[in-house]
């Protein structure tokens, strides 16, 4: 080492002076940096203490989301009862995951509000988390951890102690037959069992509402099945808000079905209910031999739709008798080999709500 | 101790991923030994260097001879009487550098006033004066063996006195290699982000202040084994510490501190994986340009300059090279340090305070 590095014996030149001086300019230069990276707003919203409500658990009030100028929510009225599974049911686009982005409190609504629980979502969003579990569109795991290791995550972040932690994953993975593989990495695990994982992190803290958005997307139909099976291991004892543009899925799961478009519920019932909203058109198709067009004239001559192609004919009108129908197709020379009054399904409910196919 | 649970979870997913961890700690190894290679004092040949004694009296022909027997210089022989053959050699390329030694050297050193000793070199190897200036300085001080007042020149400029480049570049490096460190701090809030994983964790009670601690915490053991390899490393290749290790430890370390906040705010603000690794870049080269990793700022026009000292980068580098290399304690760089706490503080107060602002768009 050259002895002219030991200190004191170098003087003068710049890297004699050790450090940067601090310059009144080198604070103002921080001092508009700082300013320029970050507005210093902290606000602390006013908590109110929550409302015990009656039998509601989900109330939106004129909710509304406006992105630039779509408007995605558009001031929807939603009221889901405790203990219900309630599907949001509507094509990609329709606003469903925006709904529940807000009332998770992910996204702030443009205009008016929602209540879980009592708590208001604006006012109490840490109240609001508090009391929800939510499974999101993506599948949202850890994928380098294990299932016990992503249960214990979101148990622990509620607060949830060590033993109770256990034996509610224990539970929860046995219910959703995940038990074997749990001490898994999970980014080696099949689309479906990723689903089921994220379900039960949304329920590992005991949540009151839970929220699956798309709960099945992106699985075959095989293990969309199995999932469903699940969900309905869960059925009353939360209540459940589910958004899919799977109407099988609304259909074969769901209390209540809201049908959204284009930012609005167009509809909302039971999965009955619904169908028979539509149930003023009625659909027989009847296989026949011998359509002479004298018997189609003298069809089209007494029903409001009446279309034939190669042996089939279709009749739709507001009101169909069987046994009507076939006794004068028999009685005009026509033979009819089968027929049947078509059931409404939530397909058709939407077709005729929104004038869309539910399916791209 | 929710961060506490979130740090746990991020520092699984950053060490299970042995690949991704090999090129975040095998960065600042590379960055070290390829630049200390090149650039380092230890490796390279004699500086060849001429003299020209135009004093021609006992003190300086012993003073030359003593040049002459330092393994670092190779004394062109024999030693000019005048400046003009050596001017001739530098422009003919004979000669790369040379030293004059005035007329009145034995005088004022018996006297004891300031020595004035100048150095010529070609421009087209500026390097060569850096590593020249002080090999020749310790000479001197060798030499008349007190501290006499000193002065070097490079032709008509007074010289800045640097030490081995390697003692400058090491500091400079790590300061460095912690700024790159910015574009992968926020790769796993960005990547949460995209798979819905982040969103999953908002809307559990976890508070701003949790994502930003328990998104950043993972990342000290990589900042304090980087400092450890470039400091480590340093020494191998010959950098000089005389002063505080652990005083110029906390500093880099502070400094890496400062690199994780922004890489939070970054990642906090990128909308996707892409943006958040690329837009560092556009600050990091730059940054490292005006706050001396590579070379001095001193000529830097007063703007830039402003710009380099009002953010941390300039004063770790400063001060972590005064402690080093010249052994300065923590009174002479207070200032510094103070800057470097206030600026770490302010960074995450802004890191949580838009992680806040992103949690409800």
């Amino acid at each position: 080492m050259c002895p002219c590095l030991s200190p004191g014996l170098v003087s003068g030149s710049s890297f004699g002076q050790y450090g940067t001086k601090l310059e009144p300019h080198t604070i103002k230069y921080a001092i508009i940096i700082i300013t320029l990276l970050g507005e210093m707003r902290l606000t602390s919203p006013k908590v109110e203490p929550a409302k015990v409500s009656d039998d509601l658990a989900i109330q939106t009030l004129n909710l509304t989301k406006i992105f630039n100028s779509l408007v995605a929510v558009d001031s929807i009225e939603l009221n889901i009862k405790k203990g219900e599974l309630f599907a949001l049911l509507g094509p990609n686009g329709a606003g469903k995951t925006t709904t529940i982005n807000m009332l998770c409190c992910l996204l702030k609504p443009t205009g008016g509000t929602a209540k879980i629980m009592g708590y208001d979502i604006l006012k109490q969003p840490f109240k609001v988390k508090e009391i929800i579990g939510v499974s999101p569109q993506e599948t949202a795991i850890s994928e380098r951890l294990n299932c016990w290791e992503n249960l214990s995550l979101i148990g622990k972040i509620h607060g949830i102690n060590a033993k109770e932690l256990k034996i509610r994953s224990q539970q929860l993975l046995e219910t959703m037959g995940l038990t074997e593989r749990a001490k898994d990495q999970v980014r080696k695990f099949s689309g479906g069992m990723k689903r089921r994982l994220s379900i039960i992190m949304a329920l590992v803290h005991s949540p009151e509402i839970l929220f699956l958005d798309e709960p099945t997307l992106g699985l075959d139909p095989q293990a969309r099945r199995a999932v469903w099976e699940y969900i309905v291991r869960f059925k009353g004892e939360k209540t459940i808000l589910l958004t899919t543009h799977y109407m099988e899925e609304a259909d074969f799961l769901a209390d209540r079905i809201g049908i959204m478009d284009e930012g609005k519920i167009d509809a909302l019932g039971t999965s009955t209910e619904l169908k028979i909203s539509i149930l003023e058109k009625h659909t027989m198709i009847i296989y026949a031999w011998n359509l002479t067009q004298k018997v189609i004239n003298e069809m089209r001559g007494r029903y409001k739709e009446v279309e034939v192609t190669d042996g089939t004919m279709i009749i739709t009108d507001k009101k169909l008798d069987f046994k009507e129908i076939v006794d004068r197709l028999h009685s005009l020379g026509a033979i009819v080999r089968s027929a049947y009054i078509k059931e409404p399904t939530l397909e058709d409910v939407f077709l005729t709500i929104t004038g869309k196919e539910l399916r791209e | 101790m929710r961060f506490w649970e979130i740090s746990k979870r991020n520092l699984k997913e950053l060490y299970r991923d042995p690949v991704a961890l090999g090129f975040l700690l095998g960065m600042p190894l590379a960055f070290i030994l390829i630049f200390s290679f090149a650039f380092g004092g230890q490796a390279t040949r004699p500086i060849s260097i001429g003299v020209v004694d135009e004093d021609q009296s006992q003190i300086s022909a012993a003073f030359v001879s003593c040049l002459e027997n330092i393994p670092a210089l190779e004394v062109v022989s024999p030693v000019y009487e005048s400046e003009s053959q050596a001017e001739e050699e530098l422009d003919t390329g004979g000669l790369s550098i040379y030293l004059l030694i005035p007329r009145g050297f034995g005088e004022a050193v018996e006297r004891r006033q300031a020595v004035d000793l100048e150095l010529a070199y070609n421009e087209a190897d500026p390097m060569l004066s850096q590593r020249a200036v002080p090999v020749v300085r310790a000479v001197a001080l060798e030499f008349l063996n007190i501290p006499v007042p000193l002065n070097i020149e490079l032709r008509e400029r007074e010289v800045e006195i640097k030490d081995e480049y390697i003692n400058y570049l090491v500091p400079g490096m790590a300061v460095f290699g912690l700024m790159v460190l910015i574009t992968s701090v926020g790769g796993i809030m960005v990547r949460d982000r995209a798979k819905g994983f982040l969103s999953r964790l908002m809307t559990t009670p976890a508070r701003p202040s949790d994502f930003i601690f328990g998104y950043t915490l993972p990342f000290i053991p990589v900042i304090i084994i980087s400092v450890a390899i470039y400091l480590g490393v340093g020494v191998l290749m010959g950098l000089s510490i005389i002063g505080n290790l652990g005083l110029a430890f906390l500093i880099l370390f502070i400094i890496g501190i400062c690199c994780l906040g922004i890489g939070m705010i970054l990642g906090t603000l990128a909308k996707s994986e892409e943006q958040a690794s690329a837009a560092p870049w556009i600050f990091i080269v730059p940054l490292a340009m005006i706050s001396g990793s590579w070379w001095s700022v001193e000529q830097m026009p007063s703007v830039i300059r402003g710009i380099a000292e009002a953010l941390p980068f300039l004063h770790a580098m400063d001060a972590s090279r005064a402690v080093l290399t010249r052994g300065v304690g923590l009174e002479a760089v207070k200032d510094d340090f103070l800057f470097l706490v206030g600026w770490a503080v302010v960074i995450f107060i802004i890191g949580i305070i838009l992680f806040r602002r992103s949690m409800r768009s």
